[in-house]
């Protein structure tokens, strides 16, 4: 260190390194979080444009036709992955799928982070009656057996709305309770801090303290839990779609594709039907969980590296 | 610790009287009737219908329903299964054994999973065996338990042959016979595993993190002092420690193995509970749907509460008034 301080001397003094760049820096050496975000990454990127590379990747690139012609034939040259029981190319479903699974886990994660936050912020905040009733209704929510609820609720809004967003607002509505309840526990630690009271001295109002000044401190808290529980919708969707109360049938989703695995003759005999679902389903899980782990590392400010 | 359960059971019943009007208010917004269970569907004439309906109390006041149905509830008449003309209570208790048998199986399977890992990894931390362990562990835990079940009916049952795949019992052995119970344990087992596994991870790490913490304090090294063998310092004085935390899990363990139980059971063509409720749903059998939902709704709360009076059992610092 001595013997550089005449050089440092001579630069200008360098800007000190942001929050945001420290995590950046240290999530960018943890490899095995980086690694999977590369997955993640590829897999977003082949569902997204899954139109343009299904025609150059297999020759039925059609997912909504039978063909006939084209039933459970084995993995080889021009099917990659083979053919399902209805001729279809299950590597081109494969990336069909994606883009739904992937769309119903982000909408949905998207729908419970939005409302446990403003649940949980506006609990711990104003506190007293506004607590009580909130975290009451936190409770009752929470209480609920997930699985059975989002099953009733599916049924019965199944063919009013479209299916797809029917799944993703029951699985939404029913599980924010989480998150509103540790957003709650973190605004109440920091709202104890001075600069809040400041703030409100000045005349804040308590949008604008919320807001600015509350949310952006807990922030880190509700990035991690949202890549968590991105992997939680994920599994929740395509187990719904296994069990046959999720996406319509119709519609090619991981879940959807692993239910062919119902049927005893598939799952013993043509395992390259539901295989590549099932692996890549939890290569994605276990990639976000890393991820998710990575970011939690890298956005406490006590973990040194 | 009396006084705070009973605060804790009386306040449920606000809970499950406002989860009672929600499952109502589902049923009813699900097409058709939610009790047509008790015409006999070979009537058609619209008489008939119509008398049976008034009978029945279809044309009563919603509030009216309500409360003619959750006084029946809480009597214990659930009414009629529309699938299979039987009352629902005798439908349910004919399932309830399966369950807990997989439930109880899937309990200890995680138990002895989690305390053979456990104290392994607490006794010898940061080495390659506790590494494995806790990757084990982590892919245990990211793997979505269908996915699991599906890999485990490939190579346990198709592959290597050694479980059955479906059922809960062969068809040929005689009921009560040394054969009977072998076979039904033979079919628990599998499913019981992958239930089990579940939540072997979070037990092991937990166990491991307690042995590891508890190795560090004083009576340990009291116990070194006075020359005890580490090999029983670890089974009986470190262990008898850690596994009092681990008794609250189980309450925890009770909503998490009924959501389970929906799945796996599904998968393996076991018939419980679960299965159960799958059927009634697509079968649009109201009456046990609203009943199993019930049921299912009370467990959950049930098993909360215990986790929550545990914690203070096993812990007297912890102050729950």
């Amino acid at each position: 260190m001595a013997s550089s301080t005449t050089i440092t001397q001579q630069k200008k003094p360098e800007r000190s390194l942001s929050p945001w760049q420290i995590a950046r820096r240290k999530f960018v050496r943890n490899k095995l979080a980086m690694i999977s975000s590369c997955f993640i990454v590829l897999v977003t990127l082949m569902s997204v444009s899954a139109p343009f590379i299904a025609p150059v990747l297999s020759p039925l690139p059609d997912i909504s036709k039978v063909n006939i012609s084209a039933m459970n034939i084995e993995p080889n040259g021009e099917h990659l992955l083979g053919t399902d029981k209805s001729g279809r190319d299950v590597l081109t479903r494969l990336f069909y799928g994606g883009r739904i699974s992937l769309l119903v886990g982000f909408s949905a994660t998207l729908i419970v982070i939005t409302l446990g936050t403003v649940v949980g912020a506006l609990a711990g905040f104003f506190g007293g009656f506004i607590d009580s009733i909130l975290m009451r209704f936190t409770d009752f929510v929470l209480n609920f057996p997930f699985l059975v609820f989002v099953i009733v609720l599916n049924t019965i809004l199944y063919g009013i709305v479209d299916g797809l967003w029917v799944l993703i607002m029951v699985i939404g509505a029913l599980s924010w309770g989480g998150v509103a309840r540790l957003v709650r526990s973190k605004v109440l630690a920091e709202k104890e801090n001075e600069y809040i009271l400041a703030a409100l001295s000045i005349g804040c109002s308590p949008f604008k303290v919320i807001t600015k000044h509350l949310l952006p401190n807990v922030i880190s808290t509700i990035i991690v839990q949202g890549t968590l529980i991105f992997a939680t919708m994920i599994v929740i969707e395509s187990a719904l779609s296994y069990l046959g109360f999720g996406v319509p049938q119709a519609t090619p989703s991981w879940g959807n594709m692993l239910s062919s695995a119902n049927e005893p003759d598939v799952l013993q005999g043509k395992p390259w039907i539901w295989m590549p679902p099932a692996i890549i389903i939890t290569l994605t899980i276990l990639s976000i969980n890393f991820i998710g782990e990575g970011l939690k590392d890298a956005l406490n400010p006590k973990s040194l590296r | 610790m009396l006084k705070y359960s009973i605060r804790r059971l009386l306040g449920m019943i606000p809970m499950l009287i406002l989860i009672s009007i929600v499952v109502f208010s589902l049923a009813k917004l699900m097409p058709g009737d939610s009790l047509s269970g008790e015409i006999d569907p070979l009537n058609t004439s619209p008489e008939y219908i119509a008398e049976m309906r008034e009978k029945l109390g279809y044309n009563d006041p919603l509030p009216v329903q309500y409360f003619n149905w959750i006084t029946g509830f809480v009597q214990g008449d659930f009414g009629k299964s529309t699938r299979f003309q039987i009352p629902v209570f005798d439908l349910i208790m004919e399932k309830v054994p399966n369950t807990l048998l997989l439930g109880v199986t899937a309990l200890v399977i995680t138990y002895i999973m989690a305390f053979i890992m456990g104290m392994y990894s607490g006794r010898r931390p940061y080495t390659l065996g506790d590494n494995a362990i806790a990757g084990f562990n982590y892919v245990m835990l990211a793997i979505p338990s269908f996915v699991a079940a599906v890999f485990a009916i490939y190579i346990f049952a198709f592959q290597l042959n050694w479980f059955p795949f479906a059922g809960s019992v062969d068809i040929l052995v005689e009921e009560g016979s040394f054969e009977y119970y072998m076979s039904r344990m033979h079919h628990v087992l599998l499913p019981a595993i992958v239930l089990g596994a579940m939540s072997t991870a979070s037990y092991t790490q937990f166990l491991r993190n307690d042995i590891i913490e508890n190795s560090r304090k004083d009576f340990v090294r009291t116990a070194r002092a006075k020359g005890t063998p580490m090999k029983k310092i670890y089974n009986v004085h470190i262990l008898r420690n850690s596994i009092i935390p681990l008794v609250t899990f189980l309450g925890f363990d009770f909503a998490a193995l009924i959501g389970g139980a929906i799945i796996t059971e599904t998968i393996f063509t076991y018939p419980g509970i679960g299965q159960l409720f799958l059927e009634s749903v697509t079968s649009r059998d109201y009456p046990t749907l609203m009943a199993l939902t019930m049921l299912l709704s009370f467990l959950t709360l049930f098993g909360n509460l215990l986790a929550d009076i545990l914690y203070g059992v096993v812990d007297p610092r912890i102050r729950l008034d």
